[in-house]
C-alpha cells in the first residue's frame, strides 16, 4: 500500500514562508492499496489536492472514495466543500465515522454545506454519497482494506483507525491527548487541570481501558501516524485542548512494537525550523526507550509505501 | 487611515510555495481610523495573525476593543473567528455587525461554527471576551469606531454580501469583497457606494477568460473590479480575494492586466495594486 500525505497541521490552515517545507493545510492522508482501494482518512484542507489529482489521473465520473473521519472538529472536515470529485456526476463516496447520541453524521456534514455558510448544498452535490456509522471498537473492511477502530481522548471524542492491506498496517491516532490527567467526553472543560493530578477511579480505568485500546491498535504496524501537537510546555499549559506529545507517541509505538512513527497534526504556530528541531529531539531521546522505532515528521507530499505494492 | 491586510485570499486557505509572496490566508483587513479605534473586515483565516499581533497592545490586556464588519458568512469570511486570541481575553470587547434578518439570527450564524461537533470551545459565550452582534442591512448610515460606515448588498451566492464604505472625515475606503455582478457590469447602487473612494478593495477572484468558465460562482473578475473602479472614478484600486489555484506569478499576471485595462478604458488616473497579505496601507 502507499500511503500519502494531504495535510499535515492542526487546527487551521496556516499558509506563508514558514510552513512552506512541511505544509500549511490541515489533517488529509490517503492510503491506496496496491488493488487500488482508496481510503482516506480525514478531509481537512489537504483532500483539495487530492480531488485535483482524482480529476486528472482521468478518475472524473467513476471515482470511488471511502472517506473515514477521526472526529468533525473543522480541521478535520473543512476541506470536503472544495473536493471538486462530490461534483461529478457517476462518482462515489462513503463517509464513516463515529455515530452520536445527539446528531447523526449527515446532518453535521449537511450544516457545513448550508446557506449562509457555502453556496452549494451537500444534497445538491453531484456524486451519490452514503455515510456510515461507526461504534467505537468497529471493524470492517472496505473491499481488501481491513479496517479496526479505537477510540481517543479528546474533545467531544475521536477515532483511531487501523488499516490492513498488502500485508502491512497503518494506523491513525488523531487527535488525542494522552490517557492521564483528563479524562475527555462531550462537556466543555472550561480550566486545565493541573497535570499529575489524581483523577477519580472511575476516569482513570476508563482512560487506562482507552489506553490499552490504542496500543492494541498499533500493535506491530508498520507505519503509526500520531497527533503530537503539543510540546511538553503546551501540554503543562493547555492538557485539557487535548493533544499528544511526541513522548507519548514514541510510549504507545514502543509498548505496541510498531516499526515506524510520523509525528502529525503539528501545531499551527509551528514552522518548519521548529519541526525539524522537535524531531531531532524525539528521534535523539526515543533510542533510550523504543530503539528500532524509525521516526519521521510527516510532511504534505510524504509518500510511505509499505507491504507488497 | 491605516489598512493591513492579513488575509487576501478567497474560497479557502491556499498553503504552499506557490503562494507566499500574495499570501494564501483568507480574507481579513484591518482598518485603523483617525479615532484610535479598530475595525476588522472579515474573519477569514488571516484573522489569526491580526490577533496574534494585538495582543502586543491592549487587547493582551483585556483592556481592547474593535468592531467587526463581517461582509456575509461564507466560511472564508467567518473561519478565523475561533482562532482570534483577544476573543479569549476577557475585557476584551467586541461590536460584530453583519447581514442577517436580526441580530439574534447573526449570533445563531455565528454559533453555528462554535458548536461542539465542529469546535471545542462549543459556543461564543465560552470566549472570554465581551461580544454584541448587530444585524445590519443596507442604506442606512450607522457609526463605527468615530467612522461613518454605508453597506450594499452586492450579489453574491444565495444571500449576497455586504460591501462597506467607511468615511473617516475626508478619507473614505471601500471594502467590496465577494461581488458577483450580472452581465451588465457594476449596478448603479453599487458605483454610487464606491464612488470617489481614496482605496476600493474590490474583488478580483478571477481572469475575465475564468469568470466565463465560473460565472455561477458570484465573484469579479479583474475587469470587473477596473470598470468598477473606472465608473466610481475611485482614486486607488487594490485587488482582492483571489482564487486559491493562482500561485504567485498569476496574481502578478491579474495586477498587470488590472494595470493595462485601466489605461485602454479611461482609467489611467487610478492607482492599481494587488493586496499583499502582511503588508499596510496609509490613506
Amino acid at each position: 500500500m502507499r500511503v500519502r500525505f494531504w495535510g499535515v497541521r492542526g487546527s487551521l490552515p496556516v499558509p506563508g514562508a514558514k510552513t512552506e517545507r512541511y505544509g500549511g493545510n490541515t489533517s488529509c492522508v490517503e492510503v491506496r492499496s496496491a488493488a487500488g482501494t482508496r481510503v482516506v482518512v480525514d478531509a481537512g484542507t489537504g483532500i483539495r489536492k487530492l480531488g485535483k489529482e482524482l480529476a486528472s489521473e482521468g478518475e472524473a465520473g467513476h471515482a470511488r472514495v471511502h472517506l473515514l473521519i477521526s472526529h468533525t472538529h473543522w480541521d478535520h472536515i473543512q476541506g470536503l466543500p472544495y473536493f471538486a470529485p462530490l461534483y461529478q456526476r457517476g462518482n462515489k463516496m462513503s463517509v464513516y465515522a463515529r455515530k452520536r447520541d445527539d446528531l447523526h453524521l449527515q446532518a453535521v456534514f449537511a450544516s457545513q454545506t448550508h446557506d449562509p455558510y457555502f453556496p452549494v448544498p451537500f444534497a445538491e452535490a453531484d456524486a451519490a454519497i452514503e455515510f456510515n456509522e461507526l461504534t467505537d471498537a468497529a471493524k470492517f473492511s472496505i473491499a481488501d482494506v481491513q479496517v479496526a477502530c479505537a477510540r481517543l481522548n479528546h474533545p467531544y471524542i475521536a477515532t483511531a483507525y487501523r488499516l490492513t492491506v498488502d500485508g502491512a498496517s497503518v494506523v491513525y491516532v488523531s487527535d488525542t491527548a494522552p490517557f492521564s490527567d483528563i479524562l475527555f467526553e462531550d462537556e466543555f472543560v472550561a480550566r486545565p487541570p493541573s497535570p499529575g493530578a489524581e483523577l477519580p477511579a472511575k476516569d482513570r480505568q476508563k482512560l487506562a481501558r482507552m489506553r490499552e485500546g490504542v496500543v492494541r491498535l498499533c500493535e506491530g504496524a508498520d507505519l503509526v501516524i500520531y497527533d503530537t501537537m503539543f510540546t511538553n510546555e503546551d501540554y503543562q499549559r493547555i492538557p485539557h485542548y487535548g493533544h499528544s506529545r511526541p513522548t507519548d507517541a514514541v510510549e504507545v509505538c514502543g509498548e505496541a512494537g510498531a516499526s515506524r512513527l510520523a509525528l502529525f497534526h503539528h501545531a499551527p504556530e509551528r514552522t518548519d525550523a521548529e519541526i525539524d528541531t522537535i524531531l531531532a529531539h524525539t528521534r535523539a531521546t526515543a533510542d533510550k526507550t523504543a530503539k528500532q522505532l524509525e521516526i519521521v515528521a510527516a510532511y504534505e507530499g510524504l509518500d510511505v509505501e509499505l507491504g507488497q505494492r | 487611515m491605516n489598512l493591513g491586510f492579513w488575509g487576501v485570499r478567497g474560497s479557502i486557505p491556499a498553503p504552499g510555495p506557490a503562494t507566499v509572496r500574495y499570501g494564501g490566508n483568507t480574507a481579513c483587513v484591518s482598518v485603523k481610523p483617525s479615532s484610535g479605534g479598530l475595525i476588522i473586515l472579515d474573519c477569514g483565516t488571516g484573522a489569526r495573525n491580526l490577533g496574534i499581533t494585538l495582543l502586543e497592545g491592549p487587547f493582551g490586556q483585556g483592556q481592547g476593543e474593535a468592531s467587526i464588519l463581517l461582509s456575509h458568512a461564507h466560511w472564508d469570511h467567518i473561519q478565523g473567528f475561533p482562532f482570534f486570541v483577544p476573543l479569549y481575553r476577557p475585557g476584551n470587547r467586541f461590536h460584530i455587525f453583519g447581514n442577517a434578518k436580526s441580530s439574534a439570527m447573526l449570533e445563531g450564524i455565528l454559533e453555528g461554527q462554535m458548536a461542539p461537533q465542529y469546535f471545542p470551545v462549543q459556543t461564543l459565550k465560552n470566549m472570554g471576551a465581551s461580544i454584541d452582534i448587530v444585524a445590519i442591512s443596507e442604506g442606512k448610515a450607522f457609526e463605527v469606531e468615530g467612522c461613518q460606515v454605508r453597506a450594499r448588498m452586492n450579489p453574491h451566492g444565495r444571500a449576497g454580501a455586504l460591501a462597506f464604505r467607511i468615511e473617516d472625515g475626508a478619507r473614505t475606503v471601500v471594502y467590496a469583497s465577494d461581488a458577483g455582478y450580472g452581465a451588465g457590469g457594476p449596478p448603479a447602487e453599487s458605483i454610487a457606494l464606491y464612488r470617489g473612494a481614496d482605496v476600493l478593495i474590490h474583488d478580483s477572484t478571477y481572469t475575465p477568460e475564468d469568470k466565463k468558465r465560473y460565472a455561477d460562482r458570484g465573484y469579479s473578475s479583474v475587469e470587473d473590479a477596473v470598470g468598477a473602479a473606472i465608473a466610481a472614478q475611485v482614486k486607488r484600486l487594490v485587488l482582492f480575494h483571489y482564487d486559491q489555484d493562482y500561485g504567485d506569478a498569476e496574481v502578478d499576471a491579474l495586477c498587470a492586466r488590472a494595470r493595462r485595462l485601466l489605461d485602454e478604458r479611461g482609467g489611467r488616473d487610478i492607482d492599481v495594486i494587488g493586496a499583499v497579505e502582511g503588508s499596510t496601507l496609509t490613506v
